[in-house]
């Protein structure tokens, strides 16, 4: 399920190039799935083929996934690295904002370390991994 | 722009009065959708009229796959659907006979695309026109208009009167034409939510001009809000980039501005030593921004 707003200030291209990057990202793709042809996917989202062509496009270009002619749009394979360079461009608009957030309340660089740390340890999950064994 | 399926090049006309368009120039590009906005009173109808070939622009020039609409005969009329603002079709005929009637003339009619609209929308054959409610006379409309499968598809004002859903199907409808048979689509419309989701081009009529014509990603992408605060030297008085629209308060300035690689809001922050909060526009925002300046 893809939670397209064409009203949003986003492009649309840019809502769906995220969301298809974000999954590849976290695995929930694999290395050679095929992704919906720009019809199929046009007319599951209810949106202009142009939009999917571009986001494909685009995908292509930063090494998400790969054209085989006449056949379709594959997700490619994806070195470690890349991946952790492209996830930390992923996060980099919201940490655009954090900052300018704190610059905008004066908060400093150090107490804003202090609250993220906070919030990991907020976030990491408190039970321990199950046990496979058990 | 030679091969633009839809060419409006320079075109002016009036009705008893000042211009209704004046000096209109724009081009749609094949296979795509050029979303049409612009308030009521802004021209769009009019345009759409001219590229139906219904009145004659004053100057200037408009071409339907390069011809004129006001001259081509039946075989090239063949390519054109058009959808008008307000139904001329006969109160007292009934639905199946208007689609007989397109049947008749239009070679390319494809029936079975009618029948199925007919079912899809519930519209009954043996129903009179004039007992059809407002939104079914429109999907009436819009049926006649596509089943021709025609390769230039002018739609004024397709979803006056529609609810959501018949809304949102007719999108469907016009996103499938494009992928089969790769048409030309000027929707003009007032439903901004419309066009945000399916339109490649944006246009935006005010005064019987354009105030931009550009994809809409382009434009969302281009054109940004910015609040400009906390200034070590005062608010900048001169200076200031070309701006939609220029508020001031109380040691801010907000500016609603095109951003390119030169003008970002993180320089002018710089040049004028002050922090800055930027926020990404709606096409509602951008339409109401450009029509009221």
């Amino acid at each position: 399920m893809y939670f397209l707003n064409p009203s949003s200030g986003v492009p649309l291209y840019v809502q769906l190039q995220q969301q298809l990057q974000q999954r590849i990202l976290a695995g929930q793709f694999n290395h050679g799935d095929q992704l919906p042809s720009v019809r199929d996917f046009s007319a599951e989202l209810g949106i202009n083929p142009l939009t999917i062509a571009k986001v494909y496009q685009i995908l292509e270009r930063e090494g998400f996934v790969e054209t085989r002619r006449g056949l379709g749009t594959y997700v490619s394979h994806q070195s470690p690295a890349l991946k952790i360079e492209a996830r930390r461009r992923q996060i980099g608009p919201a940490l655009d904002q954090l900052v300018a957030e704190a610059m905008h309340l004066g908060l400093g660089e150090k107490e804003i370390q202090a609250l993220l740390s906070d919030k990991f340890r907020q976030f990491k999950p408190k039970t321990v991994k199950p046990n496979p064994h058990e | 722009m030679n091969d633009a399926p839809i060419i409006v090049q320079n075109v002016t006309r009036s009705f008893e009065g000042p211009p209704v368009v004046k000096d209109l120039s724009f081009a749609v590009k094949p296979g795509s959708i050029y979303g049409f906005l612009g308030r009521n009173g802004s021209g769009k109808t009019t345009t759409l009229r001219m590229l139906a070939g219904l009145i004659k622009p004053h100057a200037g020039e408009v071409r339907i796959m390069g011809n004129d609409p006001f001259t081509i005969g039946a075989n090239e009329r063949q390519w054109l659907g058009y959808m008008s603002e307000k139904a001329v079709i006969p109160a007292y005929i009934k639905v199946g006979s208007v689609l007989k009637l397109g049947r008749d003339l239009y070679q390319t009619w494809d029936s079975a695309l009618a029948e199925a609209m007919l079912a899809k929308y519930d519209l009954s054959p043996r129903k009179r026109f004039m007992a059809l409610s407002q939104g079914n006379q429109r999907l009436l409309g819009f049926i006649m208009a596509i089943a021709p499968r025609p390769k230039v598809l002018l739609l004024d004002e397709p979803a006056a009167n529609l609810d959501v859903v018949a809304r949102r199907e007719i999108l469907d409808d016009i996103l499938e034409l494009i992928r089969d048979c790769g048409c030309t689509v000027l929707l003009s419309t007032h439903i901004l939510s419309d066009v945000e989701r399916v339109a490649d081009e944006i246009g935006i009529l005010a005064k019987g001009n354009l105030r931009v014509s550009e994809p809409l990603d382009s434009l969302k992408d281009s054109i940004r809000q910015v609040r400009f605060f906390g200034f070590k030297n005062g608010a900048p008085n001169g200076d200031i980039p070309e701006s939609f629209r220029t508020v001031r308060g109380k040691d801010e300035l907000t500016l609603t501005l095109r951003t390119s690689s030169l003008t970002t809001p993180e320089t002018l922050a710089q040049r004028w030593s002050c922090q800055q909060e930027t926020r990404a526009l709606s096409l509602e925002d951008i339409f109401v921004e450009l029509s009221r300046s």
